[in-house]
């Protein structure tokens, strides 16, 4: 990253239908940018693929939260009814993986919530209170009528007056260089 | 319709005389044990017969299900739910119907009905206290009422789902599926508490001291598995050389691979929830169920049924339920295949499970009772009954596709449903 770009947060360009800003998006993936995002008002499909965005990985941590929460709750009920203080109820051993059932379960299903909520509030960088784009005077309109591309500066392919003509090329209509 | 799609349909009349064939042998089987007094080559053509019902019960459910829900993804697969369940009156007519209305078998079968039967703690059926308070419920003509009940009741409910969704091809007119729409949200509860109680009388009633509420529900979810993985058996061939070519997307395959792993969870959730209450409740007269399927009462070691239950925790549950969690697992369509012909054949294990284990009197072991073994020559039967059931089913399947539009090409939703998207 060069210096007169420190201060500088990406570039940001609209557009006017769906379906410009999903060849936009699929040109951007090709020409191998990383550190970029689209903005829409509605969801469209097929934007993950044209973006080239892997899978979400926050199903990896809510499968690591669930495996921890059933050790967990092993654990919990072998050292409290086996270990600890053992004690016989209703005629069962002292630890088996039956009677405690509910226990693993609840805890399996709890830290698999916590895995994922905290893993998606991990991954989404959050929390995050403020972000250079709100300074955009028109950034409202991506929730209306505007699709937007935003290349970053973070992206090693970035160099503002290069980006700003590749945005250009694809067909943009207003393009504006937003500062951090 | 392509050709090939066109030659996979004329194969009807084959398919359909293999499976009469093979379903005649496992019947002439039945009634050779009828003359020894051997309950299980009967108990063979009712499992063939269950199995298929279930499935099919299953497809229906899932039928009525997107009807209510309008599902968007829907159309294309339903279809071939309507060409299915069409087999549906004619399975419980073969099997559980001649079962359950001729005297000698009901009698092998339904040992409560026979009040002569000596039960093994030395009584007669007829004396049993237990069975006396039942008898408001199980008695004959309650339940030959309540057969043919249900032989009525899905008749007339998948003659209705196939009836106005093939017109739906010809005459164009969007109020049939209003029309489905509704008669499906009638057919949900009224078709949950049918399914229930074929569950009870065909299943539970073949140990008639035993009960358990949650049986229903595990009867359910059992059906919603084997017609999931029914169906992706089905559209996997139907996709490769059939009239799906084409036209069946990874979407379709993700929404039936998720539906896969939920209802996985559902039937360990259920099996796992009667097991639960009755291991904790403790008590004699419910606990004897899952006894007999675990020890061998004249040695009291683990006998091979509890290898049986082995195989549903890990090979029915345990392996499909860590394969589906896997997003590729749902798309891929070898994989998502593999997948549903385990869940398929874990399905004929939990119904041996269910259905077979029963106490057979004997005077020599300390009980007073044996239980029928798992490993015996009757498991070949088992599988002649549900393959000639099975090719009966297909071979209708196919004759109903030469009846109508393999593709509901006036269904509202058809153009969403092709292309429908993760």
């Amino acid at each position: 990253m060069n210096e007169r770009n420190e201060h500088i947060y990406g570039v940001a360009c609209t557009f006017r239908k769906p379906a410009d800003v999903f060849h936009a998006a699929e040109k951007v993936r090709d020409a191998g940018w990383t550190r970029w995002d689209v903005h829409t008002p509605f969801p469209i499909h097929g934007l993950d693929q044209a973006m080239g965005l892997p899978r979400s990985k926050v199903p990896r941590l809510t499968l690591l939260g669930g495996v921890t929460g059933f050790i967990t709750g092993c654990l919990l009920t072998w050292y409290m009814n086996s270990y600890d203080y053992p004690l016989i109820v209703g005629g069962k051993p002292y630890w088996s993986a039956i009677y405690p059932f509910p226990v693993l379960y609840e805890c399996t299903i709890l830290f698999a919530a916590f895995g994922t909520f905290f893993g998606q509030f991990i991954l989404n960088r959050l929390p995050h209170h403020h972000h250079p784009l709100f300074e955009l005077p028109n950034f409202a309109r991506v929730s209306d009528d505007t699709f937007m591309v935003v290349l970053e500066a973070h992206d090693p392919k970035f160099h503002v007056d290069d980006s700003r003509n590749f945005l250009q090329s694809l067909g943009g209509q207003e393009i504006t260089v937003i500062r951090d | 319709m392509s050709d090939s799609s066109s030659n996979l349909s004329s194969k009807w009349p084959t398919i359909l005389g293999l499976g009469v064939v093979a379903l005649v042998a496992a019947w002439a089987l039945a009634f050779l044990g009828l003359g020894q007094h051997d309950h299980r080559p009967a108990l063979s053509v009712l499992l063939g017969c269950l199995f298929w019902t279930s499935l099919l019960i299953g497809m229906l459910m899932l039928t009525m299900i997107t009807r209510v829900f309008d599902a968007g993804w829907a159309p294309v697969i339903r279809r071939n739910w309507e060409f299915m369940i069409g087999a549906l009156p004619v399975v419980l007519l073969l099997g559980v119907v001649p079962l359950a209305f001729l005297p000698d078998f009901r009698h092998l079968l339904w040992e409560w009905t026979d009040v002569n039967h000596i039960l093994p703690s030395g009584h007669e059926v007829g004396h049993d206290p237990i069975l006396q308070a039942k008898e408001w419920f199980l008695n004959e003509k309650f339940f030959l009422v309540r057969i043919s009940l249900y032989v009525v009741f899905f008749s007339v409910l998948t003659w209705a789902m196939r009836h106005w969704s093939f017109k739906q091809d010809t005459d164009r007119t969007a109020s049939h599926t209003h029309k489905l729409h509704a008669f499906s949200a009638a057919g949900i509860p009224l078709g949950a508490v049918a399914l229930t109680m074929l569950a009870f009388d065909c299943l539970m009633a073949l140990s008639y001291h035993w009960f358990s509420t949650m049986y229903g529900v595990w009867f359910f979810a059992l059906s919603i598995r084997l017609a999931l993985a029914a169906t992706v058996i089905l559209t996997y061939r139907l996709s490769n050389g059939g009239w799906l070519d084409g036209i069946l997307n990874q979407a379709h395959r993700h929404v039936l691979g998720c539906l896969m792993l939920a209802f996985t969870v559902f039937w360990a959730y259920i099996s796992f929830s009667q097991y639960f209450l009755i291991y904790t409740a403790n008590i004699p007269e419910e606990t004897f169920w899952y006894n007999i399927r675990e020890f061998n009462p004249v040695t009291g070691l683990k006998s091979d049924w509890w290898g049986v239950s082995m195989y549903l925790i890990f090979g029915f549950f345990l392996l499909p339920f860590l394969s589906l969690l896997f997003y590729r697992s749902k798309i891929v369509p070898g994989r998502l295949l593999t997948i549903a012909v385990i869940i398929f054949i874990g399905g004929i294990v939990d119904l041996w499970f269910n259905a077979v284990p029963r106490q057979i009197v004997d005077k020599a072991a300390p009980e007073g009772f044996t239980v029928s073994p798992f490993l015996c020559g009757s498991l070949a039967t088992d599988l002649l009954a549900i393959a000639g059931f099975g090719a009966i089913v297909i071979g209708l399947f196919l004759r109903s596709a030469t009846k109508a539009e393999t593709i509901p090409v006036h269904d509202p939703r058809i153009l969403e449903s092709i292309n429908y998207h993760e």
